[in-house]
């Protein structure tokens, strides 16, 4: 056992490792052909490196030339399998040495096939044994060379011609690593081999055939080959993975299904997500029939229509659908897909994503709804209320009024007249007169002052509480209200719901006066200033038309008004309010545009403040 | 059909307001009765006579909205007119859907308050002719036996003498008698009357599915 026995074997194993690890990827992969190649040619290599042994191990000069003959053979399969796996492997190379290095190779083989071979000798003269370092001993040949052996070199370096031009023109397209790792080893293996083969043959020097052993070069390069390969596939899966992961996260915080329904097969491929919104299982095979019977009764001709024409036509599909689930619950939709087309224009696949709508629809109807209350705020405030009952209580006695006069004409009208009842009518026109005049008197009366709960109030506070109550108002009829009060005026004292109430009229009357005005002008300001020592001035003021000078004496007047729905009862209710706090409320139009409100209160006694 | 004269019902809380358009109601020529409570006309009404419900919408106690369901119920729901001092949109929305023939204010002009007048008396007119029709209609269906009823059901169906005969298993000459039987009970002389009667009484409308 020497090296030599030892070494040969070994590279003959690894070799066909090699050639094992690329036939199962050959065969798995598609396309696989460079691998099966690259494992036709690491066989060819173990194949001859058993033969460079048993050469090297030969007894006598017959011996030596039979199992030249069969290395032949191996070294020509592994020349003609190399220059087809190059050939494959990077793609490029010139077609003509691709087939004439091995063709070469092959005919100078035909001198082989009849023994005695003749592709290297001609004639073998004599066999010696030398010994080298390690008391291991190699088998060196004598003979006539054969003419045959130069055509083979010729083929060997027209073959190291094409692996370097296919390397170069590889390098050029930019797969720089693999031309210069496997382009580089096979020139290195070429050079090597042929060069250390022909040095051996022609005598110059005495040594046993190289040729397996250089190949181990080629083998390091397609190992590296093969772990970048490995790497990469891995770091591809990673990032598929993370890719998929940022998706799935994407799609459930966007609570957004996605599903995929194959034309072909008619299946469809849907995210949990996508099933959960839909009400499927997990694990259920689905089709497009289990999809359009969770739809709407009423929408699943629609649905089926709009999926049919994006299919035919422009290739989208934009819907908002409803959903009715097993257990009944319904659900609001909006979907949206692409159709998928091969390359003859076939519509392949639909991708499409649904989204669950219906706490946006709910939270729009609930907007809506809330809108709408708060823009009836003025109506539903307790001086609505006032102002409603009242003109139902006074509307009593004045529609019986109205009427007693009208059945008095009628009577009159009759030749005799019933004077006993026209006297009976007159009492109750007279009566009713007075209650109307009574319901007018109570009204004022609730207003006096032992029926006001006076307390100390922050005028910064109570601006900013009637504000907060009209400001989404304010926002629906794009009006802009402004507040200016300063933050150290004294406390007024006056009862805060009834001035809150003063506020909100004062207020919802300037915006009503703004209706048709220009965006620029739709503007409200409460300010509020010390008015001498004793008392502090809040004005609403507001840019709209103002009062007609005729008119501003009026709009304090019960039943004034200029609004088409208005009852004519808010600003008197109001100055009465303000009276009897002990302020004054008054109107007066603004130098430049609209009018102005303006009401004083009392100051609260600083010890009052303190409270 | 009953010939007395129909009434105007006035219901009002509203004491000085009720006198008022009683005087005017009855100097334009009505039948007027008056009623401070909307339980007090219930009670003491004339069940059957005809007429109309002139009622304030706001009243203590029964309010002019549960007068009018509990009208609704009785056999004889005089057509309603409702009056408020106020009207507030919500009210007036759920008198108009219970029916109402209208909704005034109280100072509405007289032309409009009695131009309504006469639409309830005349509506509780054509109405009440209805009724009456309906009940003489169910009186003379009534009169049918059970098996007529039954002969009659595939009748009005368009199906043959032999076909009913086959159906009920009985004698096609039975299904003959059964058939002059109706036709006489009824007083039709065709079976397109003798259809047309039926839809009108709505007496399969009901059952429909028990015939096939």
């Amino acid at each position: 056992m020497t090296w030599i026995t030892m070494l040969w074997p070994m590279v003959a194993g690894a070799c066909l490792t090699m050639a094992l690890i690329h036939l199962r990827i050959g065969i798995r992969r598609r396309p696989g052909a460079a691998h099966l190649l690259f494992s036709l040619n690491a066989v060819a290599v173990a194949v001859f490196s058993y033969f460079e042994l048993a050469v090297m191990r030969a007894d006598s000069p017959a011996q030596y030339l039979a199992l030249l003959r069969w290395s032949d053979f191996a070294e020509v399969s592994l020349i003609v399998s190399l220059t087809a796996f190059v050939w494959v492997f990077f793609g490029t190379g010139r077609k003509w040495l691709a087939v004439l290095a091995p063709s070469l190779s092959c005919v100078a083989l035909s001198a082989d096939l009849l023994p005695p071979a003749k592709m290297t000798y001609l004639q073998m003269t004599s066999i010696r044994k030398m010994q080298t370092f390690g008391g291991a001993t190699y088998t060196v040949a004598e003979g006539v060379p054969s003419p045959w052996n130069a055509l083979f070199y010729l083929g060997y370096l027209l073959l190291l011609v094409f692996v370097v031009d296919a390397s170069v023109t590889l390098w050029r397209h930019g797969a720089r690593r693999r031309a210069a790792v496997v382009g580089g080893t096979i020139t290195f293996f070429l050079l090597v081999s042929g060069g250390h083969s022909a040095l051996v043959e022609t005598r110059i020097i005495e040594s046993p055939y190289l040729i397996s052993f250089a190949y181990l070069a080629i083998l390091m390069a397609m190992g590296i080959e093969l772990s970048d390969d490995v790497l990469n596939a891995a770091q591809l899966a990673r990032d598929l993975r993370e890719s998929e992961n940022r998706m799935i996260l994407a799609t459930e915080a966007a609570n957004l299904g996605i599903w995929v329904r194959d034309l072909t097969r008619k299946e469809i491929w849907a995210t949990d997500n996508w099933r959960a919104l839909f009400g499927f299982s997990k694990s259920e095979p689905l089709n497009l029939d289990d999809f359009l019977n969770r739809l709407h009764p009423d929408e699943r001709e629609t649905v089926r229509q709009a999926l049919a024409r994006a299919i035919e036509g422009d290739g989208r599909y934009q819907m908002e659908h409803r959903l009715v689930l097993p257990d009944g619950q319904m659900r609001w939709i909006h979907s949206r897909g692409r159709v998928e087309f091969n390359g003859e224009g076939n519509p392949i696949l639909v991708r499409g994503v649904s989204l669950d709508i219906t706490e946006r629809n709910k939270a729009e109807q609930e907007t809506q709804l809330l809108r709408q209350e708060i823009a009836h705020v003025g109506r539903v405030s307790m001086m609505g209320q006032l102002a409603s009952s009242l003109a139902h209580e006074i509307n009593q006695p004045l529609g019986a009024i109205l009427r007693n006069a009208e059945a008095a004409e009628l009577f009159m009208q009759n030749g005799s007249p019933d004077l006993d009842e026209i006297r009976a009518i007159l009492t109750d026109i007279r009566e009713d007169d007075q209650r109307a005049g009574k319901v007018i008197d109570r009204m004022r009366g609730l207003l006096n002052k032992h029926d006001l709960d006076t307390r100390p109030l922050d005028v910064c506070e109570l601006v900013g509480n009637v504000a907060a109550l009209v400001r989404v108002d304010a926002a629906v009829r794009q009006v802009d209200l402004n507040l200016d009060v300063p933050r150290d005026l004294p406390f007024v004292r006056g009862d805060r719901v009834h001035l809150q109430q003063v506020l909100l009229n004062l207020i919802l009357n300037g915006m009503d006066a703004l209706n048709g005005a220009r965006r620029e002008d739709r503007r409200v300001s409460v300010t509020a200033r010390l008015e001498g020592p004793q008392s502090v001035e809040i004005t609403v003021s507001d840019a709209g038309h103002g009062i007609p000078a005729d008119k501003i004496t009026h709009v304090f007047d019960a039943f004034f008004t200029t609004k088409p729905n208005g009852m004519g009862m808010g600003l008197p209710i109001s100055r009465t309010i303000i009276e009897a706090h002990g302020g004054r409320l008054w109107a007066e139009n603004n130098n430049i545009a609209g009018a102005a409100f303006r009401f004083t209160l009392p100051i609260a006694e600083r010890e009052a403040a303190a409270e | 059909m009953s010939a007395t004269e129909p009434i105007v019902y006035l219901v009002d809380d509203d004491a000085s307001f009720l006198a008022a358009i009683s005087r005017l109601l009855r100097a334009s020529g009505f039948a007027v009765k008056a009623f401070s409570s909307a339980s007090d006309f219930l009670e003491q009404r004339d069940a059957n006579a005809p007429g109309c419900v002139l009622a304030d919408l706001q009243m203590p106690e029964m309010s002019g909205l549960e007068l009018q369901s509990a009208l609704a119920r009785t056999r004889n729901p005089l057509p309603i007119l409702f009056l408020t001092g106020h009207g507030d949109i919500p009210s007036t929305v759920r008198a108009m859907r219970g029916g109402a023939e209208d909704f005034l204010e109280k100072r509405a002009s007289k032309e409009k308050l009695l131009g309504a007048v006469n639409r309830a008396l005349a509506r509780d007119a054509r109405e009440r002719e209805e009724r009456v029709r309906q009940g003489e209609l169910r009186a003379r269906f009534g009169a049918l036996t059970k098996r007529e009823l039954e002969v009659l059901g595939h009748v009005v169906l368009g199906r043959l003498n032999k076909q009913i005969a086959a159906d009920l298993c009985i004698h096609e000459r039975t299904v003959k008698l059964h058939r002059t039987a109706i036709t006489t009970k009824l007083r039709v002389q065709s079976v397109a009357e003798l259809t047309r009667l039926t839809d009108e009484a709505g007496i399969f409308a009901a059952s429909a599915s028990t015939f096939p």
